[in-house]
């Protein structure tokens, strides 16, 4: 029977601690963590669906549901996981290809305040503000 | 700057598949997250604005592409990170079983709930 990598190992044990770690690992981190979170969604959100077997009733009664600030908040986190994973992932999809290796830095960091802003304004029209 | 991903060793056609989705979904998701939740009265539709939204077969066609789309990311996404923690041959092997199946299983659920609520 083949062994674990231990050196591959020992680096996916370093993804949450990331004290005196550069901003790749933050990234790559990141990168794993949002990407959990939203398959965990994905799935959540598929057995959701299922209630439009049910009918109208059952639906609605959701979406009255959803409608409720609770729901709302945690629109606003979905929101945040999608926006950083994605914007990152295209860092990561571009570096990739070889395009912009040299200037990640600048790239995550100009990403990450493209979805800070984007998320902001997207919750204020969540809430209606 | 550090980057952990850099440290594979060459693209493979499985992280190309994680690419092109990924850049898919980016507009896809766009899209499904503008019109469920922005557009939509209220932020979310009700039965019936559910069965004629995805009765628009330019609809139908973008959201059965972003259920594609989504499964297949997030599936390789999976297993990227299983892969970090070393899995021996037959057990990376497995695991690609493993998530196929489950890949046409998401599918077919999506497939089959919409097809439900359509018909």
């Amino acid at each position: 029977m083949s062994k674990l990598d231990y050196r591959k190992l020992s680096r996916a044990s370093r993804w949450l601690d990331v004290r005196n770690r550069k901003l790749g690992m933050w990234a790559y981190a990141l990168n794993r963590i949002t990407g959990i979170g939203l398959v965990i969604y994905l799935y959540m959100h598929l057995f959701v669906l299922s209630l439009l077997l049910r009918g109208p009733t059952a639906w609605d009664s959701f979406v009255a549901l959803a409608r409720s600030p609770y729901f709302l908040a945690l629109d606003v986190i979905l929101l945040a996981g999608i926006l950083i994973h994605g914007l990152n992932g295209l860092r990561i999809a571009l570096t990739g290809f070889g395009i912009g290796v040299g200037a990640q830095r600048a790239l995550f960091t100009t990403l990450m305040v493209i979805s800070a802003i984007a998320l902001w304004v997207a919750a204020l029209k969540i809430f209606r503000v | 700057m550090e980057n952990p991903f850099a440290q594979e060793t060459k693209p493979t056609s499985a992280w190309l598949w994680q690419v092109f989705t990924g850049v898919g979904l980016v507009v896809l998701l766009g899209l499904h997250f503008v019109a469920n939740h922005f557009v939509a009265k209220g932020g979310l539709r009700d039965f019936s604005e559910v069965v004629a939204y995805l009765r628009n077969p330019v609809i139908l066609c973008l959201e059965v592409l972003f259920l594609f789309c989504v499964t297949t990311h997030a599936l390789l996404g999976v297993r990227a990170i299983f892969l970090d923690f070393g899995l021996s041959e037959p057990a990376e092997r497995r695991l690609n079983q493993i998530l196929k199946l489950a890949g046409v299983l998401t599918i077919g659920y999506g497939l089959g709930v919409t097809w439900i609520v359509i018909r």
